[in-house]
């Protein structure tokens, strides 16, 4: 069952990444401006399968891992709020701030929190077979 | 040999598993990849073939799961049940060959009272 550790190992890493990324977009859901002058962009990760690899090369039974393809930045329009007294401000008192969407945010995180927890289930199960195995010799 | 032949029988019926297990596996891993279509194996089609020729059956796509909006059918509550029943009855076999081997064992001991050997 190594492929299964190789599997949902994959998994949990880029269910920690996209955690991480979420964290940056609600950490900066405020930001008035970047390190690039604009405000900041929502950022999302795409995952896409990948063939497991074995020694022999690519695993023949069908089951694959999944990695991080990329991450892409949102192109949602940017919040526009009234602030007169911030430095950032125009001349009409406006502020524009990130474009992050705390709803969109939050449902990806109880997303990915659930995929996470399925993930490591599946992980604990196969540790059980193998032991089960294991003590039956 | 027949005794012989029911190690041989649950030692395929576990590898079948391990086959279905890495499965469920990919599509829990995939529950968030655009695209991705879950795959399953037909248990008992995939152990005949073990038994009976070497042709191995290739993992299929699951049916009649609703595809959502990123192409992705990966249904979290269907995998958990494939898992579970996976997990017993790999547990199963694993019962099974302890005990035919232990049979095995006490027949090959010289003595019937199971000492020696």
């Amino acid at each position: 069952m190594s492929g299964l550790y190789q599997i949902s190992g994959s998994a949990l890493l880029a269910q920690r990444q996209r955690l991480n990324l979420i964290a940056s977009n609600l950490a900066n859901a405020d930001s008035t401006s970047s390190s690039t002058g604009q405000p900041y962009r929502a950022r999302f990760d795409v995952f896409a399968a990948q063939p497991l690899q074995t020694n022999g090369g690519t695993d023949p039974t069908g089951a694959e891992g999944v990695r991080v393809q990329g991450v892409v930045t949102s192109q949602a329009p940017f919040k526009k709020v009234y602030a007169p007294g911030n430095p950032n401000a125009n001349a009409q008192g406006y502020v524009i701030a990130s474009n992050v969407s705390l709803v969109r945010q939050m449902s990806d995180l109880v997303s990915a929190t659930q995929t996470y927890r399925a993930n490591l289930a599946m992980l604990q199960q196969g540790q059980q077979i193998d032991r089960a195995l294991i003590n039956s010799l | 040999m027949p005794l012989l032949n029911s190690l041989n029988y649950y030692g395929q019926a576990l590898e079948v598993g391990a086959r279905v297990a890495n499965l469920t596996a990919a599509n829990i891993a995939n529950a968030d990849t655009p695209g991705y279509k879950a795959r399953g194996l037909d248990f008992k089609r995939a152990l005949d073939a073990r038994l009976q020729t070497h042709d191995p059956v290739r993992a299929q796509y699951v049916r009649g799961l609703p595809v959502g909006l990123d192409g992705n059918n990966v249904s979290l509550g269907y995998e958990a049940m494939q898992a579970a029943s996976n997990a017993a009855r790999m547990r199963e076999s694993l019962a099974f060959l302890k005990g035919d081997t232990q049979s095995l064992i006490t027949a090959l001991r010289p003595q019937a009272n199971g000492q020696g050997g």
